[in-house]
């Protein structure tokens, strides 16, 4: 678990995510590697030319889904910290469009939180973007998020 | 839990969607739509009185019958219930958060 007195920054944001700020806020004296994922906006999708997009958000979900994130490397890798930015609205080309830092003491674990938390962001956090053309618009194809299993109407007493 | 008929009427002077009639116990429950959902249904946000531990399936089948194209999406589509992933079969009650969400496209 998160040892230090200084909490992990997660965060959704609509201005540019400051990158800096986010790898100084993870970096402590204890600290031998911070590994980042810079996730930035590309100029083409299924071969048509990108103009920009525009990512909304179940905020309030999506900011507890981040958290879970959180706690899930803090629980799974020898990490320090994480800082996870998202960042909402119209995002140009090559625009960060979500930002992931993690410290640890040896380079192993930070390697392979970061590459956990972005997989996992990908699939369970309710963010949608839109990919604007020069002929149109399009909802991204995207990523079912795991669904909990049904359950019968009625259960057996146990 | 299956809603009549009369219970699907939509009891617009009362300037919000009702499933149920007023005499039966209801719950009210908040609306979301998001992406390309929400401009299906034309609105991000509603509220709608349903009957007291209905599925969260009878409400998307509400909106369902007054959205076809919204219907087509059903196999697609995860629920949530206040800002957790649930199954269709969850029973909502009175103050509940119900958000129909598409494939999640960030980073």
């Amino acid at each position: 678990m998160n040892k230090s007195l200084q909490p992990d920054l997660l965060a959704l944001v609509r201005d540019p995510i400051d990158q800096a700020a986010l790898i100084r806020h993870v970096r402590a004296a204890e600290d031998g590697a911070v590994v980042t994922f810079d996730g930035c906006v590309r100029n083409h999708s299924h071969g048509r030319r990108t103009l920009y997009l525009d990512y909304e958000a179940y905020e309030s979900m999506a900011l507890g889904k981040i958290r879970e994130i959180a706690a899930q490397i803090h629980e799974k890798f020898p990490i320090h910290l994480v800082a996870i930015a998202h960042r909402l609205g119209r995002l140009e080309i090559r625009e960060t469009s979500v930002f992931i830092a993690v410290s640890s003491a040896h380079r192993p674990a930070a390697f392979e939180a970061c590459r956990f938390a972005i997989d996992t962001l990908k699939r369970t956090v309710p963010i949608w973007k839109k990919e604007y053309f020069e002929d149109g618009a399009v909802w991204a194809d995207g990523e079912m998020p795991p669904a909990p299993l049904e359950t019968r109407a009625a259960k057996p007493a146990s | 839990m299956a809603l009549t008929a009369q219970a699907m009427a939509r009891h617009t002077s009362a300037g919000y969607n009702s499933l149920v009639s007023l005499s039966s116990q209801t719950a009210r429950v908040k609306v979301l739509f998001f992406g390309r959902l929400k401009e299906i249904v034309g609105q991000s946000e509603d509220s709608v009185e349903l009957p007291d531990g209905a599925p969260i399936e009878a409400l998307f089948s509400h909106y369902g019958a007054n959205h076809p194209e919204l219907a087509r999406f059903r196999a697609s589509l995860v629920a949530s219930r206040n800002q957790e992933f649930a199954a269709w079969s969850t029973p909502l009650h009175s103050g509940d958060e119900v958000a129909f969400l598409p494939p999640v496209s960030g980073g």
